[in-house]
């Protein structure tokens, strides 16, 4: 049996890769689309049998972050894997397959009054692969990140065994966290076919309060040390300025005219409370020919590395409660990030390069140091013994 | 007293869940297991299955300062008092001591307990202290591992002659509420006979006749808390039968007082003295615990003061008396109370703890001395003497003073309108 | 043991090594005390250099090796090995900053958990994880365990609260799990029960204390009256700090322990407290209260300030060890199930109890469905230890059953790895343990606890082609 006769023996739906399928340039021979967990695992046996390169994809939005593929025989779309599996609402709990857009869980969910506490991320995107990125918005703040709600996973191994961790109660700590560490790992170690969620009311009242201030610093420091419980603490910091800050509160609505008046006192006289989000919340900058940055601080040191920030000439915005910011950078300045890199460690702040145009990948290191690199490459072997994951798409070459 | 053959019993309450940690001093110390009361109830009980009492096991259990912080803390109601009580026991009959160990203990336990002997101290103590370490004396080794507390005693002491002595009876201010007995205590009586002076004067002035009797002894605590049962026990009798007359017996030494509530245990195996020994403890109070349910009628004047309240174990653990000192001192006009942090954590004082233990001692004198400085209190107001004498020897150490006082010493200045003078000029 | 203590003792110094049989024995269980092991010799290192020394020494002489915090653990996640070394953290305990700027503290393993808070207090923080054995755990027992407690409804567990950890891997080399770029490996290592290495150094996240706290204690005829308050009020979207439930044996223990002055004659008593802002609080509360009169609350008790709300914990913090009290012998169980299957889950309890005739005291976290079952028995009678094992065992069975977890807070350790294999595919545990083989492929590093079996790491990780020799040989299995 050849390669294309064993894919589409475990996946009827199996075509050539075409050049819109490409990853950051590699294009696949083949895309796998399986319509159910037994596919997926028959798809990544078959790819284990033939020594394939395998790339998990979604929607594709965060497709371009990280590295290119040092190789990619076939991408596994995981659209199809669209199923919600189980909405416990009385135990807020969810479980659904990965290629579930996150923008269809919301209204299902919605429906019971109730939401996975994540930000909509980019359009279209789906449940796996906000989960293999990591990504998160300002509700990080208060609710934690994908690794924080995620409860039980489960994954299709590189050699096409099917795999669980966690559950569906919240409360659980029978066995290792897998959940966890395939959270952020880029489909570097397998593929995520299902995961299971805690839930959060929906609120019944939301205010923003948002002030233009000359530095944020005060401002965030003032919000984050108050007794308010802001859902997010945000702020907007374009080359040159003015420079914004938006605090998010979120609650029944007999309380919320008060707790923002609250957090409006902290931010000043020039602060304004509205019922919608100011234009700048939660976009991180999506131009293709930039490069796209995360910043990663301590919170109070703010100040240090919007001034490294601006002189380094990149526009700044994001989550200063949580010390997670993000900033566009012109392709032309990509020289300056292992400058700007070394300006921000003294302040304990990282640089990772999210995104960057196609082409410049080679001559940048986008992670920056990687702390326990060596314990990250075991588990990777453990993983993926053949390096046929995702590879070389993540941090250390991975 | 608790009898061997119910040791099981008692060791079977701990589920080993280790609340008792935290609270106990020489686990705060050195961070072992066998120096935890966890650990010391598992020793008791390998040696209550058969293990023989080896001499690691023996300085684990004399490492132990007695002070029931564990009691307090223990959610499962472990009686860790009676145990430790009973394995003490075991250890003076099981365990032989060296040469060295025995003399200290042989002069400690002919000292403490005999008022006069202690008196008879206190002449040569002062001139021991003015002259230097006299050379014999460091020679021996002896005088010098005990010394420093005796000296700190002496330090601490007004000079003899000064102090009034008590008559066998003071009379009530006004119309009488109550007869009560007054335990005059070893330490106490010879070394800070103001505290005994100031806590008669307090309760005549709130309207109690109080009786001294004249043949009172010392109550057996320090023998009793040292495994020494038998002697104990002749000190409890004597005592039993001195206060026979009176309704109430107040005592101001926390030891003391948490000794003579235990009477009924220590000579329940006694059928002369059982019932005796039963009705004297039921009657025992502490003087601020007495004062509480007493209530307050003599008007308070001011002391300005600002004052760290310090709970004595022996008071706060063994009796359960936090609350009572606190109402009295906040009773007071103008005086300022701080809490010192980790109040339950014993000062290392314990009875003959310093003596026996001087290195554990100073420690946990230096760690209650940094709180206690941390408060930044003018007067450190104990229940005990011990207490009082540890500390401030630690905080003499880090070339700090500290005044220090009884609860009775600043309710009487309180009482007087003595004011600030009363206690912080002594 | 000879060769490698004597190496301890010229590392650490002779005060640092426990070797002297009646000591070690003491170190011979955890919280859990019906599995015990006393150790081949006890370390109590006060650095990382020296733990991490320590690791070394063992890789080296092939000797397994267990860390220990406070020993409270209640799975015997510490049990030691006869034929290796114990790490006590116990002298690792202080508290290395405080950053209150960052909302973070760093501190050594062995630092207890409420002296986190304890110290950060007056700031206006503390440290969220509330293990009811806060008092006394350690912040490195509770990584270990991923600790949760009362108020990890709404504040989640340790790993939510852990900012990063540094880790004497079982090479023995010291590195620091971030949140930063590359493998969640800190969340992986949270709460893998000791068994990826030992922390020593532990950045924690400081939580602001809430505004108001505002807390009742609700009485029911019926256990089923108290769940349906509890389901009502999740329902209204409600997020209480904590709900916490008990029956009425354990309302009889905690009574007969502390007088903690229940309503008396309730079947069930509900503790709801919410924190947060006033403005929310207050509202949110009324409903709360609403909902527990509509579900038959028969008496209402309101905490007027700190002191009343501490009555109102005492009895439920107690309870554990009040049913000392009540019963000769206990096991606590720790289960989970769906919050939803609450009241099924009780009654098929309640049949177990009765057709055993094994009486079982409920205590639990309700708006997680964190089921701690007390399961009473008199050890002096024969057979009745195998019996409660029994019910006991059952209750597990139960929660999984309604899809629920073998273990909400205690962890699996060394008393719940053979109900792995209920919960889980050998596949699953096997993919479990190739984190495990990527830390510890020798499988020295607290061998035995969580999985039933060992997972054959192979000698070097990479490219495998074939059947594993040992296999072929007939001398190993792999999944």
């Amino acid at each position: 049996m050849n390669v294309q006769e064993a894919l589409e023996k475990a996946c009827p739906d199996v075509r050539s890769g075409a050049a819109a399928d490409a990853v950051l340039g590699v294009r696949p021979r083949w895309v796998a689309s399986p319509g159910t967990v037994a596919e997926a695992a028959g798809t990544l046996r078959a790819a284990a049998a033939h020594g394939l390169a395998v790339v998990p994809r979604g929607a594709g939005t965060r497709l371009g972050w990280g590295a290119p593929p040092r190789e990619c025989d076939l991408v596994v779309d995981t659209r199809r894997l669209d199923r919600v599996i189980e909405h416990a609402a009385g135990d807020l709990v969810v479980t659904v397959e990965a290629g579930l857009p996150v923008d269809r869980l919301a209204e299902v969910l919605a429906g019971q009054g109730q939401r996975l506490a994540l930000d909509r991320p980019l359009a279209g995107s789906t449940v796996g692969g906000t989960l293999a990125t990591g990504a998160a918005g300002p509700l990080r703040l208060l609710y934690g990140g994908p690794r924080d709600l995620v409860i039980g996973i489960t994954v299709v191994r590189a050699d096409g065994e099917v795999a669980r961790s966690g559950g569906k109660v919240v409360k659980n700590v029978a066995g290792y966290d897998l959940g966890r560490l395939f959270t952020g790992s880029f489909g570097t170690l397998g593929l995520i076919v299902a995961a299971s969620f805690r839930l959060h009311p929906l609120p019944a009242a939301r205010a923003y309060v948002t002030a233009r201030v000359d530095d944020p610093h005060p401002a965030v420091q003032a919000v984050l040390h108050s007794a308010a419980v802001p859902a997010a603490v945000e702020i907007h910091a374009p080359p040159g300025g003015p420079y914004a800050v938006g605090v998010l509160v979120e609650g029944v609505a007999a309380g919320i005219a008060a707790r923002a008046e609250q957090v409006a006192r902290l931010l000043g006289p020039a602060a304004e409370v509205g019922d919608e989000p100011p234009a700048w919340w939660n976009r991180p900058p999506a131009a293709a020919d930039d490069l796209l940055l995360e910043l990663t601080l301590p919170p109070a040191a703010l100040p240090g590395v919007l001034a490294a920030a601006g002189e380094a000439g990149a526009e700044v915005g994001g989550s200063a409660g949580t010390g997670r910011l993000h900033a566009r950078l012109p392709a032309s300045a990509a020289a300056a990030v292992p400058e700007l890199r070394d300006r921000l460690a003294p302040l304990d702040a990282g640089l990772v390069v999210r995104a960057a145009p196609p082409g410049l990948h080679a001559g940048l290191d986008l992670w920056g140091p990687v702390p326990a690199l060596r314990l990250m490459r075991r588990v990777k072997d453990q993983f993926d013994p053949g390096h046929r994951m995702s590879p070389g798409r993540f941090a250390g070459g991975i | 007293m608790t009898a061997p053959e119910e040791l099981p019993k008692l060791i079977d309450d701990c589920v080993h869940c280790g609340f008792c940690l935290p609270t106990c001093p020489t686990y705060v110390l050195w961070g072992e297991e066998m120096d935890s009361p966890r650990g010391r109830i598992h020793l008791m009980k390998q040696h209550a299955e058969g293990t023989p009492l080896t001499p690691s096991m023996a300085g684990h259990f004399d490492a132990c300062l007695g002070c029931m912080a564990c009691v307090t803390s223990c959610p499962s109601g472990v009686q860790y008092d009676r145990l430790i009580e009973v394995t003490r026991a075991q250890v003076e009959q099981e365990h032989p001591r060296t040469r060295g160990e025995r003399a200290i203990r042989g002069m400690v336990f002919a000292l403490f307990p005999y008022p006069r002997r202690l008196r008879a101290l206190r002449g040569p103590l002062r001139a021991y202290r003015r002259s230097g370490l006299d050379r014999a004396v460091r020679r021996t080794g002896l005088l010098e591992r005990i010394s420093p507390s005796l000296a700190a005693m002496e330090r601490l002491a007004p000079a003899p002659g000064r102090a009034p002595r008590l008559p066998e009876r003071v009379a009530a201010r006004g119309d009488r509420r109550a007869t009560v007995g007054m335990l005059t205590g070893c330490v106490q009586r010879e070394f800070f006979p103001g505290v005994n002076a100031a806590t008669a004067r307090v309760l005549a002035l709130e309207g109690c006749d109080v009786v001294v009797p004249r043949h009172q002894g010392c109550c057996g605590a320090l023998s009793l808390h040292s495994g020494r049962a038998d002697e104990a026990r002749a000190f409890a009798r004597r005592t039993v039968e001195a206060f026979e007359g009176v309704d109430v017996i107040v005592v101001n030494a926390a030891g003391c007082g948490s000794a003579m509530k235990e009477y009924a245990d220590l000579l329940s195996g006694d059928p002369a003295w059982a019932a005796r020994a039963e009705a004297l403890g039921a009657r025992t109070r502490d003087l601020a615990e007495f004062l509480v349910e007493l209530g307050p009628r003599a008007e308070r004047h001011p002391v300005p003061a600002t004052v760290a309240y310090h709970d004595a174990c022996h008071l706060s653990h063994a009796q359960g008396v936090r609350a009572q000192p606190r109402a009295l001192l906040a009773g007071i006009p103008g005086l300022t109370v701080r809490e010192i942090a980790d109040p339950e954590i014993c000062c290392g004082s314990a009875g003959t703890y310093n003596l026996f233990q001087p290195e554990a001692a100073g420690e946990l004198g230096d760690r209650k001395a940094e709180n206690v400085r941390a408060t930044g209190a003018e007067l450190l107001v104990a229940a005990n003497p011990g207490c009082s004498m540890q500390i401030a020897a630690a905080l003499r150490r880090r070339g700090e003073e500290i005044a220090v006082a009884h609860t009775a010493e600043l309710l009487d200045a309180s009482l007087r309108g003595l004011g600030r003078a009363g206690v912080l000029t002594q | 043991m000879e060769e490698i203590t004597r190496a301890l003792v010229d590392l650490l110094g002779p005060g640092a090594v426990i070797t002297d049989p009646v000591r070690l024995r003491t170190y011979e269980c955890d919280g859990l005390t019906h599995h015990r092991a006393t150790p081949g010799v006890v370390v109590l290192p006060e650095s990382a250099e020296q733990v991490a020394a320590v690791v070394r020494l063992c890789v080296a002489a092939g000797v397994p090796y267990v860390a220990r915090g406070s020993g409270t653990g209640l799975s015997g996640g510490a049990l030691p090995r006869t034929d290796g070394v114990l790490i006590v953290t116990a002298r690792m305990r202080r508290i290395l900053e405080i950053d209150i700027a960052n909302r973070r503290a760093v501190v050594e393993p062995g630092v207890i958990n409420l002296d986190v808070t304890r110290a950060v207090r007056s700031e206006g923080y503390y440290f969220a994880p509330d293990p009811s054995s806060q008092q006394i755990c350690s912040v490195g027992g509770n990584v270990a365990e991923n600790s949760g407690g009362a108020h990890c409804l709404k504040y989640g567990f340790t790993a939510h609260h852990v900012l990063a950890c540094e880790v004497v891997t079982p090479d023995g080399e010291i590195v620091t799990l971030t949140d930063g770029p590359g493998y969640d490996l800190l969340g992986a290592f949270v709460g893998a029960e000791g068994t990826l290495g030992i922390t020593t150094k532990i950045t924690v996240r400081l939580t602001r204390v809430p505004e108001t706290v505002q807390t009742l204690l609700a009485a029911f005829e019926s256990i089923e009256a108290g769940g349906v308050a509890v389901s009502a009020i999740i329902g209204a979207g409600v997020v209480p700090a904590a709900i916490e439930m008990m029956d009425a044996l354990s309302i009889e223990a905690a009574e007969d322990a502390v007088a903690c002055g229940y309503p008396p004659g309730a079947g069930a008593v509900l503790i709801v407290e919410l924190d947060g802002p006033a403005a929310e609080v207050e509202h949110q509360f009324a409903e709360v209260e609403r909902l527990c009169r509509d579900a038959g609350a028969f008496e209402i008790r309101i905490a007027a300030d700190d002191a009343q709300r501490a009555l109102i914990w005492k009895g439920r913090r107690s309870a554990f060890a009040a049913v000392g009290r009540i019963s000769p012998a206990y096991l606590v169980q720790d289960g989970v199930i769906p919050r939803t299957a609450l009241p099924e889950v009780l009654g098929r309890i309640d049949e177990l109890s009765r057709q055993s005739g094994i009486k079982v005291a409920n205590v639990f976290h309700a708006g997680d469905g964190n089921l701690h079952p007390l399961v009473l028995f008199d050890d002096a009678e024969p057979g009745a230890a195998e019996r409660a094992e029994e019910v006991s065992g059952k209750i597990l069975d139960l929660c999984i059953e309604h899809g629920g977890s073998i273990t909400g807070e205690h962890g699996v350790g060394v008393d719940k790895s053979r109900y792995m294999p209920r919960m889980f595919t050998d596949i699953d545990l096997d993919t479990m343990q190739m984190v495990r083989c990527a830390f510890d492929p020798a499988g020295l590093c607290n061998p035995g606890k969580v999985f039933p079996t060992p997972r054959l790491c192979g000698e070097v990780p990479g490219v495998r082609k074939g059947v594993h020799p040992l296999v072929e040989q007939g001398k190993a299995d792999l999944f």
